[in-house]
């Protein structure tokens, strides 16, 4: 994969890898096939070469061993966890093998996704000096340092004594990427480092990661070398970047591309060559960029298959293809949820406000809120960071009760409920599966909700083996949970709550561990529960691409006030509605926009997914897909 | 959510004093409120801690603890005077209870020892960071470990308590109630609350160790301090003031000042 003018940053030689201490590749056979190895490899036979001086990305569906695979670049595999390992690996001229962590830090600096447990001091100043501190770094530096990173990922507005807990996600992980770039390390590694930010925490986080570089990400190849034109240091940002990311929009930046998936690479390649090609990623599991899918469907040639939407003008309009919003049908496909609303008011909320008391201050998350939910309805609940989303939630099934204002529940009120008796009626997913799991198989632990809304055997064992079909979990019914990956135990938690026969489902994030096909297929398993069942659905969620596809109704929080409350398709057409709410809308719809003003055929409503945009292109090309 | 850590950003003279001062000014309140039996005199440190307390900001932590600081007194109260013979005239006669003037003064100047050790540790957490307590400990000549272990666990257990509620919220959405059945049961209940919290935290610690190494965190190297203070003027000020009080305490002491 790598071009004759990049020299080698990683190379790994038939490294195989299982977290299982136990676990033995065959012995004898010298070039073992991966097919002989240990079934329960997380890495296995993995051969690859990561560039020096470009940025590479890591796709591939959810447990395929991605977040293990960059583990291996800084030696906290085979280091700090020994699991079985074996092959060889070089990072910067050095044998990761033999080398210990916090030796390979003063290089390779890393940044993981969960940015809570990286946070290690109490003040700005102090975290971004906590890094250059262990690796010795004198004083008087350091203080240059925390200066320059701070102006770096962009917090050198704050007050340097804030704490790191008072600040928003966005902000956190971005402290976390200065606190790791005040160590001026040559390559940097992004374990999903967007997965749990909003839309514009991770505009700010890219933006950090791209002033790190000191380019444009996606044109370090061009240049000779990296120089910060913004910050005065010796040191030019990491000459080397490797990312995991489920997000594809942001894989569009990179150079090159790597596909991992059980334990394989099956794909590497510059990045604009691997992302076009609809078919491999397909194949793969790994969603196709929306322009991508949109122009491959009307037939375009896989070279000209545009990436962002500048280039999707360009194609759309030197193909002579012809835009016709109103041509749109509105035919089910999206927003999927039916809403099929009945009429019949579940949830009545009125003037509602809820205060968090802290040691110093009432910090209000939610402000005189007033909403219905009717039953059958399909609700996202969208919002930045710490604008009161999972507090709001959290009033409807009385986890938390109202400081003022009422929430009613078929119209009684919901503090007169017993817990476990709107339980039954009310399923709730957290966020953190980790929350949740206690049981020591992922059977027990799918069967603690039923049992405690005692019922049958016979019903609880269906709906149990049902809930673990589909979740894809099956196979796993015996395995301890405790030993699955992230998205795996995102699921189970799911399946628990899924088992619970719930009327109304409500869930906090359920997407962020998933892979594409796991999302779809769980999304289309909610869609057909609410078109058949008439769940009524409230989903909290950062996926502008799920909210257009699945929910017709949007409830947009800022600060803890409702700012948006109605068709999830008349938001993404008001397009200065959608930037004063820091929202952006998925490719699809952005294209959309940009075609609409630059015809003039200005409509009130735009599709909302690429079967949608397909209807309204009118081309004279006629090999469609 | 909530934010539960105890420090309290202000700009004070004891918020700006090199951590070993305070820990030294807190040393030197802790003895005087140690030292005297009578409550006259070991009401002197419990107001003067008391006092410095509001300054500093620390308010909104007293209140925080307040219930804590009531119980341990009025428990105190009650329980004391079992530790002291009885003496002087019978003050307070209650059918077959009768407390003499000893006992109430002794129950009354041990409970105010034990308000001032509250005050005096709240001084220092409110006007104390962890940074500085890590720094203060190790300049004291303990092992990097050790402080840094002090420091991690004062951060974490704001994070512990948060999560413990998460997890109580999202088993009682399934369903779970723990007051429910006999003994044994709601003993069996506690079981879905416990294993997520302790799981939790043992996942945190594992990633949190991951990612102190992979930032370069090692307690066999030698590593630097940003902001290493070195003790000014008023840092030697507090530090002899805190030595004369602790002295005098114990010279008044020894004189029979404060005895019962």
């Amino acid at each position: 994969m790598v071009s004759d003018n990049h020299s080698i940053a990683a190379r790994l030689r038939d490294v195989f890898f299982s977290y299982d201490r136990q676990s033995q590749p065959p012995e004898g056979d010298s070039t073992p096939t991966s097919s002989e190895r240990a079934a329960d490899g997380v890495l296995k036979s993995i051969d690859l070469d990561i560039p020096e001086g470009a940025f590479t990305v890591i796709l591939g569906p959810s447990g395929g061993g991605k977040s293990t695979l960059l583990r291996t670049f800084n030696a906290i595999i085979p280091d700090f966890i020994t699991g079985s390992f074996e092959g060889s690996i070089e990072v910067l001229n050095q044998d990761t093998t033999q080398t210990r962590v916090s030796d390979m830090a003063t290089d390779v600096g890393f940044v993981l996704q969960d940015y809570e447990s990286q946070l290690f001091a109490t003040s700005i100043e102090s975290e971004l000096a906590f890094g250059p501190e262990n690796i010795a770094v004198p004083p008087d530096e350091i203080a240059q340092r925390v200066s320059a990173s701070a102006k770096l990922v962009g917090l050198d507005h704050l007050d340097r004594s804030r704490e790191p807990a008072d600040l928003s996600g966005g902000q956190k992980q971005r402290l976390v990427c200065g606190g790791v770039a005040a160590m001026h390390p040559q390559m940097l590694l992004l374990d999903e480092p967007t997965s749990d930010l909003d839309p514009k925490g991770t505009g700010q986080l890219l933006a950090a990661i791209r002033s790190l570089t000191g380019t444009e990400l996606g044109t370090r190849s061009s240049q000779t070398t990296a120089t910060s034109s913004t910050v005065e240091t010796d040191w030019g940002g990491p000459e080397t970047m490797v990312m995991v990311t489920h997000d594809i929009t942001e894989a569009l930046h990179a150079d090159y591309a790597v596909i991992l998936a059980d334990g394989k690479i099956t794909d590497t390649g510059p990045a604009d060559q691997l992302l076009r090609s609809a078919s491999t990623l397909r194949e793969r599991d790994i969603a196709v960029p929306q322009l991508v899918d949109i122009f491959d469907r009307l037939g375009v040639p896989t070279s000209d298959l545009p990436l962002f939407v500048p280039d999707a003008i360009e194609v759309f309009e030197s193909r002579g293809m012809d835009w016709n919003p109103e041509q749109l049908t509105v035919d089910g496909t999206a927003p999927a949820g039916t809403g099929s609303a009945t009429g019949e008011v579940q949830f009545t909320l009125n003037d509602v406000s809820f205060s968090y008391e802290s040691a110093s201050e009432t910090i209000p998350a939610v402000d005189d809120v007033s909403f219905q939910i009717e039953a059958g309805e399909v609700i996202a609940l969208i919002g930045h960071n710490g604008s009161g989303k999972t507090t709001l939630a959290k009033q409807l099934n009385g986890l938390l009760t109202p400081d003022s204002g009422s929430v009613q529940f078929e119209g009684r009120d919901v503090s007169t409920y017993s817990m476990s008796e709107i339980g039954q009626s009310v399923g709730f997913v957290f966020q953190n599966p980790d929350h949740q799991i206690f049981a020591n198989t992922v059977r027990k632990e799918v069967e603690f909700g039923p049992r405690n809304f005692d019922i049958q055997e016979s019903e609880l064992q269906t709906r149990v083996d049902s809930a673990l079909q589909t979740v894809g979990l099956s196979e796993h019914e015996n395995a301890d949970p405790f030993n699955l990956s992230k998205g795996q135990r995102q699921r189970v938690a799911l399946a628990s709550i899924l088992a619970t026969h719930p009327r109304i489902l409500i869930f906090d994030e359920p997407t962020t561990g998933l892979d594409a096909a796991q999302r779809d297929s769980f999304m289309s398993l909610i869609t057909r529960l609410n078109q058949e069942e008439n769940l009524t659905v409230i989903m909290i969620t950062h996926s502008m691409q799920t909210v257009a596809r699945y929910a017709p109704r949007s409830i947009v929080l800022r600060d803890g006030s409702i700012v948006y409350d109605g068709s999830t398709r008349a938001l993404f057409a008001d397009i200065e509605r959608l930037e004063m709410n820091n929202l952006r809308p998925p490719p699809v719809v952005n294209l959309a926009q940009k075609l609409s003003s630059r015809s003039e055929k200005l409509s009130s409503s735009l599709p909302l997914s690429v079967h949608e945009f397909i209807n309204c292109v009118n081309d004279t090309v006629s090999t469609r897909k | 959510m909530s934010r539960s850590s105890l420090y309290i950003n202000r700009d004070s003279t004891l918020h700006r004093l090199d951590p070993r001062s305070t820990l030294a000014g807190i040393i030197g309140l802790f003895i005087a409120g140690y030292i005297f039996d009578h409550p006259a005199f070991a009401g002197v440190p419990m107001l003067v801690g008391f006092t410095v307390l509001v300054l500093v900001g620390g308010w909104p932590n007293l209140r925080r603890l307040t219930p804590i600081i009531v119980a341990l007194f009025s428990v105190g109260l009650a329980v004391w005077p079992f530790f002291t013979p009885a003496g002087g005239s019978t003050l307070i006669a209650f059918g077959p209870v009768a407390l003499t003037e000893r006992e109430i003064f002794f129950a009354l100047g041990r409970s105010e020892r034990i308000a001032t050790f509250i005050f005096g540790g709240l001084i220092f957490v409110t006007t104390t960071t962890n940074e500085e307590i890590v720094r203060g400990l190790r300049q004291l000549g303990f092992p990097y470990v050790f402080c840094f272990a002090i420091g991690t666990a004062l951060r974490l257990f704001p994070t512990f308590i948060d999560a413990a509620q998460t997890v109580r919220q999202a088993q009682e959405a399934r369903g779970l109630n723990v007051q429910s059945g006999g003994l044994r049961d709601r003993l069996r209940n506690y079981i879905p609350l416990l294993i997520p919290v302790f799981m939790t935290a043992f996942r945190n610690v594992t990633t949190q160790s991951m990612a102190l190494e992979a930032r370069g965190f090692d307690t066999q190297r030698q590593r630097t301090f940003y902001n290493k203070t070195s003790l000014k003027r008023v840092d030697w000020a507090v530090i002899l003031v805190a030595f004369v009080i602790a002295v005098t305490a114990v010279w008044l002491r020894a004189q029979g000042f404060g005895t019962l």
